[in-house]
């Protein structure tokens, strides 16, 4: 390895990332500089804690409640790594070997490079100080054979960083191929995002059984001792779990377990990492192993006769220019792989948790109960599609410089990406409304509640994300979700808003509430007074949509110059 | 005659930088019209000004005797305008057809001619046999014949073509030359940049030279063959002097 290569790599990524912070501006300057610090006060407050923690409590903890404490960590850590992984599945290399591979650097070289930093992140940012803390704590508390815990907790995140690295270089590798990488996004997303589900899903199918069985298991002690041998089984044969195992022996005294496990975790760390260098290898320098080439792709004969296109399709009663809009939006929506997995991560994951619970629960709703349930159907759908639905104009990026040039009106434009949303959030609404119908036992009344109701927020979160994406535009890299061009004060904007969504929300459920109030307090029946209030509540949101849409095509066209910076120009 | 392009004292900075300053064009209507200059001379953010891509510093911009002060005029004009941006304006995930059926749509054109337009661009830019392909798997070349179809499909008065030769095959160049030139004879104004002087010399009537962000030179081909080449007065215009003197140290010895 050459120093020099080294120190001017190191260089380069200053440079770049100094030249974009100048070009952000201040306001953007200082709001990162605020994340940094606020990630710098976490890791310091989760060490202390982590030191005290170590040295008062668990120091008197016997080896297996340690071990168990550990497991908890740890189960822990690996489902917020898991979340954060779904947010950003793809890797996105701090220094972009593709644009290196000219020159004569090793790529031994940049790989190491980025793999370091592939470190800094905020969730590392706040484990290791804490574990760390917490095994200094242990030796505070307990004796200095406890500082084994450092190598030990060392080899367990190198273990778990160096085989994130190769699986997200697999994938990259996996998406060179643009076809195949639609596959894969799918696939992967949905794999992380029930995987990171799982616990949720577990606790509410086993909290009954606890229930049930609680009784019981409190006399049988047999049954007690069989969980903690099965615990203790996965511990010796899960890799992620050789820390609490190595834990547990360094508190009984022993340190020779947990040395075997520091070496095999370490191990296992250096084999994810030889892979994931064959498989960058591979990646940027093609396969040198295989000398065969792969049999050709057979390309179907181009056809001739076709039928009508989705992009030829008009619409009843919207003017031509939208349902061109909303017909070639919805066709590219369907294929680019960021839209999938934003409906798949949002989406499917209130798919699962509402499906499960209520599948769980639903019979046991009152009758008061559902049309709040019913309504819920129409919220979470439009929850789900927040990111499509605030950032209209990030997915187009070079496509917005099409729409600018067009001479539709620019109405037309809001109102045509507006349909192919729904496009997408009613097929959703419809798959949710019947999961909550069949568990929930929805009558008729609630079923119509809920489709006027899901009209109205359909509206009214349009009138909003319209005006959001207006204002705050941020390019979404074609083939992966992370927002990589947004300044810092549009994220902030977009946290806010959707911290507000909810609460806007809230109007929705006044009808059921109305009906509710009727149906305890009063002799009026609350059924046509919630229907009522629901369509007097449609009837607003269309007069709101109706007005606010050609002022916001004006406000469109002001700044349309201004989204088409933001969404088309990149910065590494 | 009537004016295709005017503008007076067109004026963009970014920054402290000045790309183009206090630019007057006047470009005749039915005009084959180059405009030349070095690279950052400010050609292409000329033609976003005029295009509504970028907003002006300041100034005054006419297209087709229309201002483009008044946002909704400027908005209305761009129907009888069709232009290849620098960077493309395409949508990743549509195939060529698609795309093409999309822009003409949005020119309102009927369902009809949208299609036979499409089948005859598509065939003529090679296009036609990519069917599958989506645009985000073009090459550079195809992608810019794809933008130069779409500009062409709405027969627009007029066309801003920012180096619409550049990475374009030798045939489609060939094509795409004639079709210009039939689109001129039949009424229709073009404004195009190039560095390839000689396709300009052979195509353009009118000529622009732009250097620093102002307009040097504004004459005739004819005034230009007159006096000798286009390359001679390019260079005159904007410092041959430099071809001269410039020499690699390491390469002298
Ligand atoms: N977004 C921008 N930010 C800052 N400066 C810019 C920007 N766009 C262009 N410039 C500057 O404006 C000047 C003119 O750029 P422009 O792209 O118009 O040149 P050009 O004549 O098209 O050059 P070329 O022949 O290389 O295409 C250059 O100095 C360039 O650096
Ligand atoms: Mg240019």
């Amino acid at each position: 390895m050459y120093l020099q290569h080294l120190r001017t790599l190191l260089w380069l990524r200053w440079r770049l990332t100094r030249n974009q912070w100048r070009r952000g501006g201040q306001v953007n300057a200082i709001l990162s500089l605020l994340v940094s610090i606020l990630g710098l006060g976490l890791a310091v407050a989760g060490g202390v804690g982590g030191l005290l923690i170590g040295a008062l409590a668990l120091a008197k903890a016997t080896p297996q409640a340690t071990m168990f404490a550990w497991d908890g960590i740890v189960a822990v850590f690996l489902f917020v790594w898991l979340l954060g992984l779904v947010t950003e599945i793809q890797r996105s290399e701090v220094i972009d070997a593709s644009r290196l591979m000219h020159l004569p650097v090793l790529l031994r070289e940049v790989f190491f490079l980025n793999y370091a930093a592939s470190h800094i992140c905020l969730s590392l940012a706040i484990w290791v100080p804490t574990t760390l803390g917490l095994a200094f704590g242990l030796a505070v508390g307990r004796g200095a054979h406890q500082l084994w815990l450092v190598p030990l907790l060392l080899a367990f995140f190198f273990m778990v960083t160096a085989w994130t690295y190769c699986l997200r270089g697999w994938l990259a590798a996996l998406m060179v191929n643009q076809r195949r990488r639609r596959a894969v996004i799918m696939g992967v997303t949905m794999f992380v995002v029930v995987l990171a589900q799982l616990p949720n899903l577990l606790m509410n199918v086993w909290r009954d059984d606890t229930r049930r069985v609680g009784a019981a298991v409190a006399h049988d002690s047999g049954k007690n001792a069989q969980v903690v041998r099965v615990c203790t089984l996965a511990n010796r044969f899960a890799p992620p779990l050789w820390l609490p195992q190595g834990a547990q022996a360094l508190q009984a005294g022993r340190v020779w377990p947990s040395l075997i496990a520091t070496a095999g975790m370490g191990l296992l760390g250096l084999l994810g990492l030889a892979r994931a260098y064959q498989l960058t290898r591979r990646f940027y320098q093609g396969d040198d192993r295989r000398k065969t080439a792969p049999p050709p792709v057979a390309t179907p004969a181009t056809k001739v006769v076709r039928g009508r296109l989705l992009v030829e399709r008009t619409l009843p009663l919207v003017p031509e220019p939208a349902a061109a809009v909303a017909c070639a939006n919805l066709r590219s929506m369907l294929r680019a792989p960021e839209v999938k997995m934003a409906l798949v991560a949002n989406v499917v994951v209130f798919v699962i948790l509402a499906g499960g619970i209520f599948l769980k629960h639903g019979a046991a709703v009152p009758p008061a109960g559902r049309p709040f349930i019913a309504l819920a159907a129409a919220c979470l759908t439009m929850l789900g599609l927040m990111q499509l639905l605030f950032n209209q104009f990030g997915f187009d990026r070079d496509g917005f410089r099409a729409l600018v040039l067009l001479p539709a009106q620019r109405w037309h434009i809001l109102l045509g990406k507006n349909i192919s949303l729904l496009a997408i959030s009613l097929p959703v609404f419809v798959v949710l409304l019947s999961l909550l119908t069949v568990s929930a036992h929805l009558g008729p009344a609630e079923l119509l509640q809920a489709c006027l109701g899901f009209c109205s927020v359909q509206l009214a979160l349009g009138v909003l994300g319209n005006w959001l994406s207006i204002l705050t535009p941020y390019r979404i890299a074609a083939g992966s979700l992370k927002p990589t061009k947004a300044k810092a004060s549009s994220q902030v904007l977009m946290v806010v808003a959707s911290m507000f969504m909810p609460l806007l929300l809230l109007p929705l459920f006044v009808p059921p509430l109305l009906g509710f109030l009727c149906n305890e307090f009063t002799k009026v029946p609350g059924t046509p007074i919630t229907l009522l209030g629901a369509v007097v509540l449609l009837g607003c949101s269309c007069l709101l949509y109706g007005c606010t849409l050609k002022p916001l095509g004006r406000l469109l066209q002001r700044r349309e110059q201004r989204i088409l910076l933001a969404v088309t120009s990149e910065v590494e | 005659m009537t004016l295709a392009i005017e503008t007076s004292g067109l004026t963009r900075r970014f920054g402290s930088v000045c790309a183009v300053e206090g630019l007057d064009l006047r470009v005749e209507a039915g005009k084959f019209y180059g405009f030349l200059g070095p690279n950052g001379a400010g050609k292409s953010t000329t033609i976003k000004m005029l295009t509504g891509l970028l907003a002006p510093t300041s100034g005054t911009m006419r297209l087709l005797d229309t201002d483009l002060g008044d946002p909704e005029r400027a908005r209305a004009i761009k129907q009888r305008i069709g232009v290849v941006p620098e960077n493309l304006a395409l949508f990743d995930n549509l195939t060529a057809r698609e795309y093409l059926t999309f822009i003409g749509r949005m020119y309102l054109l009927p369902p009809d001619t949208v299609r036979a337009r499409c089948q005859e661009l598509l065939t003529m830019m090679d296009l036609a046999g990519e069917e599958t392909k989506l645009t985000l798997e073009y090459s550079h070349g195809m992608k810019k014949k794809l933008a130069l179809a779409a500009a062409l499909l709405p027969d627009p008065d007029l066309l801003f073509l920012d180096e619409p030769f550049e990475g374009v095959d030798a045939v489609a160049s060939r094509m795409l030359r004639d079709t210009l030139k039939s689109f001129v004879k039949r009424g229709a104004t073009v404004f195009l940049t190039s560095h390839v002087l000689e396709i300009v010399e052979k195509l353009c009537t009118d000529v622009g030279i732009i250097a620093h962000g102002r307009l040097v030179q504004q004459v005739s081909m004819a005034e230009i063959h007159a006096a000798g080449t286009l390359e001679e007065r390019f260079l005159a215009a904007v410092g041959d002097g430099q071809v001269e003197a410039q020499k690699l140290s390491w390469l002298e010895d």
